[in-house]
């Protein structure tokens, strides 16, 4: 004999009831699984940013200049305050994917299959000596790229299909193509994902930028500073001293700055945001699955507590039994280990593969860092002992007289509670409803935890769903709020006449508005300089935008230097009504009055003016950066079509066309930015509501099996297998209904609490919205689970025979 | 915490004014009315009296089962209403073997390992020295050949021939049996109550409860209980061994 009698019990124990056993190792397991999908997902993400971000040396600022050449990159390298300097040429172009013969001009009037898409292309002199914003070829792909090819950055591929060996056709001039071969895929973690911007990116060689009509000298210069630890406005006043310094006096000239936030990457508050939300549910998930743990295991200890009493007559003390319990909870928690360790890390690695993907971070290889292991196996120990030490301490203290007299529920105070009064004041109802309700309380600890579980599932799915129905209010918001149909930007100024009658010339045009743009920097009283800014000059009395006012006032038509921000802008930068701010646009320093402050539109920092003013002191007079275009007919197929039709006869003209969108393009691209945060809540919200059907079933399951010998006693006085599956199931809805009650009066709270913790990490207002048709699915979603987790131990327990039921202890 | 008894007249088991009340929320109940009970070594006892007579809260205060509400109870020298729970399982195991009317074996462990509970609960005996001592103690009770089976493989009296195995698996001077054969047919309940005389023989002091009136003329002396209180106290000679 191997094993002493009582460790023999425990082991016995685990095979004899197999369903129990299976429910607890599911409980725990799923505490486990979410906490390292989340730890193992979340630390992937983190590892694969920490050697991405730094391998690519990420540039401290962009300057975006008129061409330059050699002198001017070895004048920026000699400045003490640089580091490191590269120069590199960046134009914008439009394309198809699609070889040349291809994707030739269709008749007049005939929607091109292959839409027109903008890309960014980077060329350089010598990509091997590439130093900063470093770019890295994917899946062998050939780098540097040769003369004629194209590497794509590889989010371009969440867009549009294509492959190595494909072509991609680049409009060059007025009706002039090149073909480039796509030669492969490469990952710059420095690129705003395709699926979030309207311009993918691309690298090319200089003979190639040649090839595609454009100068071969550089037009960016991409710098690093000696400091480090700087803040970004620190960052910013000392990039704008060595422009001001060394670049400017060069002859160069500087169109625009971008300084980031040093050390930092622009998803990185998005990124933050997630983890947040994920760490949160993931420990939310984790303490759900203790609260399943407490349940099973007080049920188990209850059904054997005239066994605790022989073991306590027979000369066993309360330690040795407790000792045995937290044993068979061990074991428990080993199988558990078993089954959710190994998915959850397949999880997490799948995880951080999707979101990787999505937010361009790239990939290490590897699975989730070694900590995840040992806080898995941390977890599936430790949880269910500390979940389960009390109710063992509780079962094994029972006196043995109590033992061996209990049924399950106390006599003697049964009947006395508020609940259980109510519950017989309640008239005229059928019996077996009656019973339903009352079992439904008999055990209220029980009933407690599981109600505590589903309904902090059920508050977290429902919240979700308000969540969702929020960004797709923001979406639509923001569709009301650019009122046209379609965008078409320019690479330089244009003749505002000429573009618009060409536009207004266009079957399916109604109306058009032109819009003077500009990249601006925003002087702070430091002297400290913000250059992410742009600036819109429209007539104030537009149509073609609806904007959403949060303070103040929308321009006039006599507004002369007053202007009107966006929250973006205005939260970064501390900008009141009835403060002013100081702009820098095309060499125009000028103070301009903040008159109104309207609701950001996802575009980033903006800055609306009066078109006619500001024509005027740019010296731009009818020279315009954007036409907007209205449409006679607003599905997505007609804004495309009448897009593409202006975009053909601009061409024509030689208009310098860099991007055309429609609404339902910038819609779509907001939502996917919007979207990607409510997927993560989705996968955890689901993760949650199975703990929370986890703890039903096994509530249910338990609830049953101590009812053998009710069950058995219905049954010889006449009650039917369905009397007794309506009486269970009654029970279970009354269970479900109940949690999701409790829950939905959380849903409100904790959706807003939701909604505005993501409105901070995205830095950009919500819509608030509360879905109500959320409340309704989940309730029926819930009453079903309910349903279904009741009938299949209400059928197990009614094929007991009468005898054998009656008998059961 | 046993200390030998100084008693002249050797008294195992002394219940001296033992009161028992129930508080059941409403109403109290007095289980046991001042009850006074010596039982002395050797001694065959029956508790006999009608369902709700207060029999077995009796028996359950000698073995420590239950606590009395006031009196004391000194078995072997020790103040059982004393001990916390803990010394009462420990002194339990060691003194009294318990066996009940339901057998009360633990369905996932086999027959010889029931027997053997008792034994690694209170360390008796050495642990590989155990399974000898439980199969010997099988054989005593004519089930040896069971050893290896579940409960649920034995009839009713095979079970209780188990439990009685189990109850004399440490040896204890004392036997303490509610209703052991209440749950047995007649021919079973005759064979296991001949185990128990067997074990009188053996110089086991065995203190057992009742309804059954034949039973109770076949124990040593029978006490009477009724309403808490014993009224009635008989004498029994000894009878000669049926079969």
């Amino acid at each position: 004999m191997l094993l002493e009698p009582r460790w023999a019990k425990i082991l016995r124990d685990l095979t004899a009831h197999k369903l129990r056993t299976m429910l607890v190792v599911l409980s725990i397991a799923v505490g486990i699984f979410a906490i390292v999908v989340v730890m193992g997902g979340r630390g992937m993400l983190i590892d694969s940013f920490a050697v991405n971000f730094p391998k690519s040396n990420p540039m401290s600022a962009t300057m975006f200049t008129s061409d330059f050449g050699d002198l001017v990159t070895a004048a920026v390298a000699r400045d003490p305050r640089v580091a490191m300097v590269e120069a590199r040429r960046s134009e914008t172009f439009r394309y198809r994917v699609g070889a040349l013969a291809s994707v030739a001009d269709p008749p007049a009037g005939v929607a091109v299959a292959n839409r027109s898409r903008s890309i960014s292309l980077t060329a350089s002199r010598d990509w091997s000596a590439q130093k900063i914003d470093k770019v890295f070829a994917q899946g062998g792909a050939t780098w540097p790229p040769a003369r004629g090819e194209v590497l794509l950055e590889m989010s371009v591929r969440q867009v549009i299909p294509v492959v190595v060996g494909d072509s991609i056709t680049v409009d060059v001039g007025a009706n002039e193509r090149r073909e480039l071969r796509v030669a492969g895929f490469a990952h710059d973690i420095n690129a705003f994902p395709s699926m979030f911007t309207s311009t993918d990116s691309g690298f090319v060689s200089m003979e190639t930028m040649g090839d595609l009509k454009r100068p071969t000298s550089e037009n960016v210069i991409l710098l690093t500073l000696q400091k480090t630890g700087l803040t970004r406005e620190q960052a910013s006043t000392l990039a704008a001293d060595i422009r001001d310094d060394t670049v400017a006096p060069a002859g160069v000239t500087v169109y625009g700055m971008n300084v980031p936030k040093p050390g930092s990457h622009f998803l990185g508050d998005i990124f933050k945001a997630i983890s947040v939300l994920l760490l949160a549910l993931g420990v939310m998930a984790l303490a759900l699955s203790g609260f399943l743990v407490v349940n099973t295991v007080s049920a188990l200890l209850t059904q054997q507590t005239r066994q605790i009493g022989v073991m306590k007559a027979v000369g066993g003390r309360a330690s040795q039994i407790t000792s045995m319990y937290l044993t068979l909870v061990t074991v428990y928690g080993l199988l558990a280990i078993v089954v959710g360790l190994p998915t959850g890390m397949a999880a997490a690695t799948w995880f951080a593969s999707y979101a990787g993907g999505l937010l361009n971070f790239g990939t290490t290889t590897g699975g989730p860092p070694g900590y995840t292991l040992a806080l898995g196996i941390a977890v599936g120990l430790v949880v269910p002992i500390a979940a389960a030490y009390i109710p063992i301490r509780i079962g094994t203290s029972i006196p043995v007289v109590r033992a061996f007299n209990a049924t399950g529920v106390d006599a003697a105070k049964f009947g006395h509670g508020l609940v259980d009064r109510a519950l017989g004041l309640l008239r005229g109802l059928p019996r077996p409803v009656a019973l339903s309700l009352r079992n439904t309380f008999k055990r209220k600890g029980r009933l407690a935890l599981t109600l505590t579980t589903l309904t902090l599932a059920s508050a977290v799915v429902m919240s979700v769903m308000c969540v969702r129905a929020s960004m797709l209010q923001t979406v639509a918001d923001l569709e009301t709020w650019w009122n046209h149909d379609v965008e078409v930007t320019f690479a330089q100024p244009v003749n505002a006449r000429a573009v618009e009658a060409e536009a207004l010339g266009t079957p399916g045009v109604v109306a058009v508005e032109s819009w003077v743009t500009r990249s601006t920097t925003l002087v702070r009283g430091d002297g400290s300089e913000n250059d992410s800014l742009f600036t819109i000059g429209l007539p104030a009395d537009t149509t073609f935008i609806k904007p959403k006012l949060t303070g103040g006032r929308w321009l006039k038509a006599d507004d002369t230097d007053s202007v009107v921000v966006n929250t973006d802008i205005a939260k970064d930068e501390n900008l009141v009504v009835g403060g002013v701010v100081k702009l820098k646009m095309r060499g125009l320093e000028k103070t301009w009055h903040v008159v109104g402050v309207v609701s950001g539109q996802l575009m980033g920092p903006v800055v609306f003016a009066n078109r006619p003013y500001l024509e005027n002191a740019l010296q731009q007079r009818g020279e315009v950066g954007r036409t907007v275009i209205r449409t006679q007919a607003h599905d997505t197929a007609f804004q495309q079509q009448v897009g593409d039709r202006v975009e053909r006869r601009l061409k024509d003209l030689n208009e310098p066309v860099s991007g055309v969108r429609t609404q339902k393009g910038m819609r779509d691209q907001v939502a996917n930015e919007l979207g990607i945060l409510v997927t993560f809540l989705v996968i955890m919200a689901t993760i949650l509501a199975a703990v929370g059907v986890i703890g039903l079933s096994g509530t249910m399951i338990i609830n049953v099996l101590e009812s053998t010998r009710e069950i058995g006693v219905m049954r010889a006085i006449g009650a039917s297998h369905a009397s007794i599956y309506q009486v269970f199931i009654t029970e279970g809805i009354v269970i479900g209904a109940l949690s999701w009650l409790f829950g939905a009066l959380l849903t409100y709270p904790t959706s807003y609490a939701l909604v505005k913790v993501l409105e901070n990490a995205m830095g950009i207002p919500l819509s608030y919205v509360f879905s109500w048709s959320g409340l309704a699915i989940w309730l029926a979603i819930v009453t079903a689970i309910s349903a279904v987790a009741s009938l299949l131990p209400a059928f197990n327990a009614s094929q007991v025979s009468v005898r054998d039921a009656i008998s059961y202890e | 915490m046993t200390t030998p008894s100084t008693e002249p007249s050797d008294a195992l088991i002394r219940l001296e004014n033992v009161v028992k009340v129930y508080d059941t929320g409403e109403v109290p109940f007095t289980a046991l009315k001042g009850i006074d009970l010596t039982v002395r070594t050797g001694e065959f006892v029956g508790l006999i009296g009608k369902s709700g007579s207060g029999k077995t809260t009796l028996i359950n205060m000698i073995t420590g089962i239950d606590r009395p509400t006031e009196g004391e109870v000194i078995v072997d020298g020790t103040p059982v209403h004393a001990l916390n729970e803990n010394q009462l399982a420990r002194w339990r195991g060691k003194t009294i073997g318990v066996v009940f009317q339901f057998f009360q074996l633990l369905p996932t462990l086999t027959v010889i390992e029931n027997v053997m509970l008792p034994m690694d609960f209170c360390n008796v005996h050495a642990p590989r020295e155990r399974p000898e001592f439980a199969m010997h103690l099988l054989e005593q009770v004519e089930m040896a050949d069971q050893a290896h089976k579940l409960p649920s493989a034995l009839s009713g009296g095979q079970q209780q021939r188990v439990a009685i195995a189990r109850a004399l698996a440490n040896d204890p001077p004392i036997l303490a049996a509610d209703e052991p054969t209440g749950n047995l047919d007649s021919a079973t309940a005759d064979a296991v109550f001949g185990l128990f005389e067997s074990l009188v023989d053996r110089h086991k002091t065995i203190v057992m409860v009742t309804h059954d009136n034949d039973i109770a003329t076949r124990v040593r002396r029978s006490l009477h209980v009724h309403d808490g209180e014993i009224i009635e106290e008989t004498v029994h000679r000894p009878r000669t061994k049926r079969g």
